[in-house]
């Protein structure tokens, strides 16, 4: 499903986002990406969904590579790989069914089709009977769910998760786990990159850890060591 | 599309309400541009009407010695007519410019007395010729001088009004100028406006753009509300400007049929029959200017 051939990225001639990076992620995989602060791993991340472009290397999707997408394609890309960020990114002034029905809306999907979609997603992730709230009255955990909701509205084929339990309280965390393993098992590929030791450990699935910009170890089953 | 459409609208609108006053100044600077140019079109239809006013009233007198005959008189009018410059010969006969003379100064018993002295009729045919512009008065002055009548010519007579055609086509041509170089300042100023607009509204959304980025927003959809919300902001600058004009050039009119006589200066009748056009064609120049500078604010701000 995801393909990276000495995939690297340097911000400026001397910064260094990831360096030499070669992966393959089959579909259907739980990988966790871990490692210290600054070593790469939201630029891995922004590099699956095109938010940056590899100064070297290739990256393949599905298939498709997006080494070099053009700026037109990545509307394209964007509606099959969901997102999902530590701050959740929701609109306020939104209610939780505006919120997840947005995505769908500025994809140009017809107005039955978001009736149809939204309460499935939101079906999925538990907040069904929160529809009409706002952001602001529901708990980061929630909030999390409802930004994960939104990601899910395309059915994409790979999940990416930037530290999305970073501001979460052990609990929420646990639940936001649970719910992307579900996803993971409904057949969508998640790449979780998180700092949560108890997440990795409990996950026992795929770990990659970064070390300055490098995979410096790669396995199933893996655990968290730093 | 339908739908898209719709919603493109929706946010387009949320775009003008949210930064209304933005959006008030900016239309403000389109309307001062658009009255601008309306003002060099009343300007410009004003000098055509005085100038062919001025011009209607340009002719040669032509007078012959008495003792040219009816033929070579005619022949004299065929051969003006055929002149590209002229536009109308009127003939005069002899026993008419003797009756015209009788008739404009019969209270003067002066001039009475000595026409009486000459005895008979001292006048010869004369030819009143009406050039098509003042710039042709040289040309139909020379070629009377045509060997052919030369010598059957004895005066020629034309009051110069060349000079005051170029007198009011110099005042009017600074006028131009200097409303020339207003418009494209104003544009100018319009342009950097419109600029800013887009870029303080893809400030305020932001965030919702880069939502919108995230989950796979057509760049048509990020794009589309900030050309329409331009395109209306245009629309609107023209309706406002129509608004103003047209009663503004109702009002004048009547003023200036005072220099005009009873047809007026025709700047009413100018808007009324080309109304659509003329403002039809400002919103297309607005409409490019405003979709140039969106385009470049995006393109600087929203990099899609
Ligand atoms: N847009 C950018 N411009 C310049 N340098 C950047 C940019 N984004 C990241 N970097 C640099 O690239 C390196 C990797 O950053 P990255 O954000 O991928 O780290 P990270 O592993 O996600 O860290 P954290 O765990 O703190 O989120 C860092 O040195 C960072 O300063
Ligand atoms: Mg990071």
């Amino acid at each position: 499903m995801i393909r990276l051939k000495k995939v690297s990225k340097t911000y400026h001639p001397n910064v260094v986002g990831v360096k030499g990076v070669s992966l393959h992620i089959p579909a259907g995989e739980f990988v966790s990406i871990v490692g210290k602060s600054g070593t790469g791993k939201s630029t891995l991340a922004k590099l699956l969904f095109a938010e940056e472009r590899p100064s070297s290397g290739v990256i393949e999707i599905g298939g498709w590579d997006i080494t070099h997408i053009h700026n037109r394609d990545i509307p394209l890309l964007r509606r099959q790989i969901g997102v999902v960020f530590q701050d959740f990114k929701l609109l306020p002034q939104k209610t939780v069914y505006e919120n997840v029905a947005f995505a769908l809306q500025v994809g140009g999907a017809k107005p039955r089709r978001i009736r149809e979609v939204v309460p499935k997603v939101l079906e999925i992730v538990g907040l069904h009977e929160k529809a009409s709230r706002y952001p602001r009255q529901l708990s980061g955990g929630e909030q999390q769910r409802v930004a994960i909701a939104r990601a899910l509205v395309h059915s994409p084929k790979v999940l990416v998760a930037d530290e999305p339990t970073g501001n979460l309280d052990t609990l929420n965390t646990r639940e936001i786990v649970d719910l992307l393993q579900k996803i993971n098992e409904f057949g969508t590929t998640v790449c979780l990159v998180t700092h949560d030791r108890e997440v990795v450990n409990r996950l026992k699935r795929r770990v990659i850890t970064l070390e300055d910009g490098k995979v410096a170890s790669d396995v199933e089953q893996g655990r968290y060591k730093l | 599309m339908i739908v898209s459409s719709f919603r493109v609208t929706k946010f387009a609108f949320q775009n003008f309400w949210r930064n209304f006053w933005l959006s008030v100044i900016t239309v403000s600077m389109l309307v001062m541009t658009l009255i601008t140019i309306n003002i060099l079109l009343v300007l410009n239809v004003v000098t055509e009407e005085a100038i062919s006013l001025v011009e209607d009233r340009i002719e040669v007198s032509v007078y012959f010695h008495d003792y040219v005959d009816e033929a070579t008189v005619g022949g004299a009018v065929e051969y003006l007519r055929d002149l590209a410059q002229v536009r109308d010969v009127e003939t005069i006969s002899a026993d008419e410019a003797y009756e015209q003379f009788v008739e404009r100064h019969s209270d003067d018993e002066d001039i009475m007395a000595s026409l009486d002295e000459l005895g008979g009729n001292p006048f010869g045919p004369t030819l009143v010729v009406k050039a098509n512009s003042a710039e042709d008065f040289e040309l139909i002055i020379d070629a009377l001088d045509n060997p052919q009548f030369r010598d059957d010519i004895r005066e020629k007579d034309f009051s110069d009004y060349q000079e005051i055609v170029d007198r009011i086509r110099g005042t009017t041509d600074q006028i131009a100028t200097f409303g020339i170089a207003l418009t494209g300042i104003f544009l100018l100023i319009a342009i950097m406006i419109v600029f800013n607009t887009v870029r303080i509204g893809i400030f305020i959304h932001r965030e919702e753009i880069g939502i919108m980025r995230l989950v796979g927003a057509s760049n048509w959809f990020i794009k589309a509300p900030f050309h329409l919300e331009m395109m209306f902001l245009s629309l609107l600058a023209v309706g406002i400007a129509a608004g103003i004009v047209f009663p503004v050039v109702n009002i004048l009119e009547p003023k200036f049929s005072v220099y005009f006589g009873t047809q007026g200066a025709g700047i009413a009748e100018f808007f009324m029959e080309n109304g659509l056009w003329i403002f039809g064609g400002q919103f297309l120049i607005l409409a490019v200017v405003t979709i140039i500078s969106t385009s470049m604010a995006m393109r600087k701000y929203l990099k899609v």
